[in-house]
């Protein structure tokens, strides 16, 4: 965790955007310059400024956001769990979906619904995200297709009016992600068919639902659940950026957007540590989990 | 597209299961609604912050400054807002007095002794003022005073004590300003409508600190209730000041107006809407995909939607079949987009030897005959933008519709021929960089001013992209003077030309406005000459002679102004304004179904 932290913050002091610029007025002096620049703390020696920022880490005191003065603690507690609940329909929908599909070009493989599975998957991945996107907004949101539901917006309140602003972008996730999650659950459940048990399986004849479900995905838990493990913290951090930005969603991907092209650093700081600590975490969740999905890892 | 809607039909409630309901708005939900869009976010509130269009659009409508403009007169005329009349000026011009509206209020807010909003006085505009010479405020307006107001810049060196009294910013008495100046400055009345000059109470400041500028605390005509990062949401200030909507004085103009709806404001007092929402929209596509949808009002019409709403270029017009459904406007912007040679830089500008000195300025007068305004025009602004020579913009006054244009037709076999006749070729033209801020667009002004130089003769691998992160990265190597080649935009802050000159007045140097670092001694004479001016035949005169030494020293390509296109429902009646006047058009919104209902 220091590791990451120091290195995170090494990039940002000496790489990452600089707002000097950003809060100087027209016509500035050096003096102005160097005032800006004290104000924002950028005279301070690194080191004093890098345990600066893990006590802030810790105790959760991040400061406030140089661009609007809102502390960032609070912002990160509005943006959060909204994208949080924009992304997980999409998340879930598009790796359930991914699953299945693997699983039946896996068991067809070679056949036909293999192809077709496959062809539509690259063409899923190479359709940019922005086109999904507007294409979708079009087709479901304005007078020129169906206008079901709203182009922009987030007023949440209820399940109703949940499935209504989270519907539109859910579908344009899972289309989007659904390419990638079939064909890397495709090649691990083919993998899987192909082991000697399987084809045992196949001798004693059992049932194409229990060769898959009971033991073909079972099997292939482990590179599955390092998969999602994995995705979650850039889901939740960096996910939803388009989606929030084309659906007028006031989450985290946005908010950390906009401090990357300002150089607000109280903001990318608190974003970069917390995706840090998300890691350690979804790595050590990762961990449990394969000792439940298969035992023998847990044992000396 | 039957088939399709049929198809989509069967397949979003299976896919989304089931549409979901807009959300209830409950039995409160007040009557006029007004939803803005804008192109981009502001960042802080607070108006000592208030750099961008859109922070300062947002600021002035919850704070109260002294001056605005007019509604609706063009040329911009200004118009006393808290002020009680126009500023009382001394014969030398260097003593203004400034009466204030007596009995306005701030709203209430726990900053105040029993959460009651004060009455404004006159010390409440000198404190804001001089927050922005207190480095704790990271204000970003001092440039506007700095040197101009007496003892202001000393206040500051001195330390910024708020208890401490500036010869030239005083409160007379609680309803009279008075501000000393150091020299005459015409344009000190301009510089109070800006949200930078909007008034703030030390008991909000004292007690948010840098969180005011998330919970501003101002007098203006409404009250920001929400806040994030896609939109702001503001309600009517209930305890407005009434001021009775006046036609004539705000320069109402039946044939250009009367179509707008705005004649049965007259009397009434703004603001007309109970709450006004603003949606930051940066991406084009979103933005006319929400306005299509009716989710917002008013839209910047993106340029990828110019083709599918426009029946004719020249002039703008809108097809019939909108014309019925959308007010429209088409505007040239209060700006332009220039390309700076970097003049503090041998390879192109000012050199210690005469003889290169000479050959750099045929090398630059050169690149301006290579570089072909029709096609950036084409390419970039829908051919709809002004291209004008030199730094006097179609917007101002003194623009010179007769004058000189040679300076922006271009002309290859006159720029081959000098680079010759100085001795450049391809062995001995300098690499130049080209710098722009990371986009998509920036990349492609690039490609397009490479190849437009390489027509010329100039070898293609040596204009070479200088591309970074983000605009304050970009900023901050020109203004260290990093770039030889800086592309970029100016906003006009005021309308008056003055703010269009000094962008290459000598002193103004990095990391000041001139980012060109241009010093000619006979432009920066003619500056100070005309600092005191205001606008007149002698001060146009002298302009012009100033944008023809410009050309002539070719310090700059220059310039075009984009024409700007705005489309608005016609629910409501307003006219939309998105340079000088700003957010304070929006007071005036009303829904067109209610005035017609009006008595």
């Amino acid at each position: 965790m220091l590791g990451v932290t120091f290195i995170s913050f090494l990039l940002m002091v000496y790489f990452g955007p600089d707002k000097t610029y950003e809060l100087l007025g027209k016509n500035p002096t050096e003096e102005q310059i160097r005032e800006v620049r004290h104000e924002l703390g950028y005279d301070r020696p690194f080191l004093v400024r890098y345990g600066d920022y893990l006590r802030e880490l810790v105790t959760f005191d991040l400061g406030l956001s140089d661009s609007n003065g809102e502390p960032v603690a609070a912002i990160l507690a509005r943006t959060l769990p909204v994208s949080l609940a924009l992304v997980l329909p999409g998340f879930v929908i598009g790796n359930l979906l991914g699953l299945a599909l693997g699983l039946l070009a896996a068991w067809y493989r070679g056949k036909w619904l293999d192809k077709l599975v496959m062809s539509a998957s690259v063409v899923g991945m190479s359709i940019s995200f922005i086109v999904i996107i507007i294409g979708l907004q079009i087709l479901l949101c304005t007078p020129y297709g169906l206008n079901l539901f709203p182009v922009r917006g987030w007023q949440v309140d209820g399940p109703g009016s949940y499935l209504y602003y989270v519907t539109v972008p859910t579908l344009a996730l899972v289309l989007v992600t659904l390419g990638y999650n079939t064909r890397f659950y495709r090649a691990v459940m083919a993998e899987e068919i192909e082991r000697d048990h399987i084809r045992t399986l196949r001798a004693y004849g059992a049932s194409p639902a229990e060769q898959l479900f009971k033991h073909v995905l079972k099997n292939s838990l482990v590179p599955v659940l390092t998969r999602i493990m994995f995705s979650i913290p850039f889901v939740v951090i960096s996910g939803s950026l388009l989606l929030e930005s084309y659906f007028g969603i006031p989450g985290i991907g946005l908010v950390t957007f906009n401090a990357i092209t300002s150089g607000d650093q109280p903001i990318l700081k608190a974003v970069v540590g917390l995706t840090g600590i998300l890691f350690v975490v979804a790595l050590m969740i990762n961990d449990m989990l394969y000792s439940l999905v298969d035992p023998r890892i847990a044992r000396p | 597209m039957l088939k399709i809607k049929i198809l989509l039909i069967l397949l979003v409630p299976l896919m989304a299961g089931g549409c979901g309901q807009p959300p209830a708005t409950g039995d409160v939900s007040p009557a006029k609604i007004y939803r803005h869009a804008m192109d981009g976010a502001p960042g802080s509130l607070d108006p000592a912050q208030a750099a961008s269009i859109y922070a300062n659009f947002v600021v002035v409508n919850i704070y109260d400054t002294l001056y605005r403009y007019k509604y609706l007169a063009r040329p911009y005329q200004l118009q006393p807002n808290l002020a009680a009349a126009m500023p009382e000026i001394s014969e030398d011009g260097l003593e203004v007095t400034i009466r204030l509206r007596q009995g306005v209020h701030f709203i209430n807010d726990p900053a105040f002794e029993d959460g009651t909003g004060r009455e404004i006085k006159a010390h409440d505009f000198v404190y804001s003022i001089k927050r922005h010479f207190d480095p704790v405020t990271r204000a970003q307006g001092a440039w506007l005073w700095q040197q101009r107001i007496e003892g202001l810049d000393r206040w500051k060196a001195e330390g910024s004590d708020y208890d401490l009294e500036v010869s030239g910013l005083r409160a007379l008495d609680d309803y009279t300003v008075q501000i000393r100046l150091t020299r005459p400055f015409p344009q000190l009345i301009h510089t109070l409508t800006q949200g930078f000059a909007a008034i703030v109470p030390r008991e909000a400041v004292e007690k948010y600190g840098q969180m005011l500028a998330s919970h501003p605390v101002g007098s203006g005509p409404f009250m920001l209730t929400s806040r994030d990062s896609v939109r702001v949401v503001m309600v009517r200030n209930p305890h407005y000041r009434k001021e009775p909507f006046d036609l004539a004085d705000e320069g109402f103009d039946h044939a250009i107006h009367e179509a707008w709806g705005l004649q049965k404001l007259q009397g009434k007092s703004p603001p007309f809407l109970d709450q006004l929402e603003i949606e930051f929209i940066n991406e084009g596509a979103a933005r006319w995909n929400a306005f299509s949808a009716g989710e917002v009002d008013f839209i910047k019409v993106p340029v990828s939607q110019f083709d599918s709403i426009l029946s004719r270029r020249e002039p703008p017009q809108l097809k019939p079949e909108l014309a019925e459904r959308f007010h429209f406007e088409a505007s040239s912007e209060s700006g332009f987009i220039y390309t700076n040679f970097n003049m503090a830089d041998e390879r192109i500008g000012y050199h210690p030897d005469p003889g290169q000195d000479r050959r750099n300025q045929a090398l630059r007068c050169a690149m301006v005959k290579a570089f072909d305004w029709t096609r950036s025009n084409e390419t970039f602004f829908y051919k709809i933008g002004r291209v004008f020579p030199g730094v006097l913009t179609p917007a101002v006054p003194e623009y010179d519709a007769a004058g000189d244009t040679s300076y922006i037709q271009r002309d290859l076999e006159g720029a081959r021929q000098l680079l010759a006749e100085n001795g450049w070729n391809e062995e001995t033209l300098p690499v130049l960089e080209y710098g722009f801020p990371n986009g998509v667009t920036e990349r492609q002004s690039f490609e397009q001013f490479r190849n437009f130089m390489t027509d010329a003769g100039y070898p293609a691998d040596k204009i070479r992209p200088l591309i970074f992160a983000t605009y304050g990265d970009y900023q901050r190597a020109y203004s260290a003077g990093k770039v030889p080649l800086i592309n970029s935009s100016w906003t006009m802050d005021y309308p008056d030309a003055e703010n269009l000159v000094q962008l290459y007045y000598g002193p103004n140097a990095s990391p000041g406005t001139n980012s060109a670092n241009y010093n000619n001694p006979e432009y920066n004479r003619l500056y100070e000459a005309s600092i005191a001016m205001h606008e007149s035949p002698e001060r146009t005169a002298i302009y012009r002679q100033m944008n023809q030494l410009l050309m002539e020293d070719c310090a700059s390509i220059t310039g075009i102004s984009r024409t700007l296109l705005f489309m608005w429902n016609k629910d409501f009646a307003m006219k939309p304004d998105r340079s000088f006047l700003g957010g304070y058009f929006m007071r005036f919104v009303d829904l067109a179904e209610s005035l017609n209902d009006a008595p």
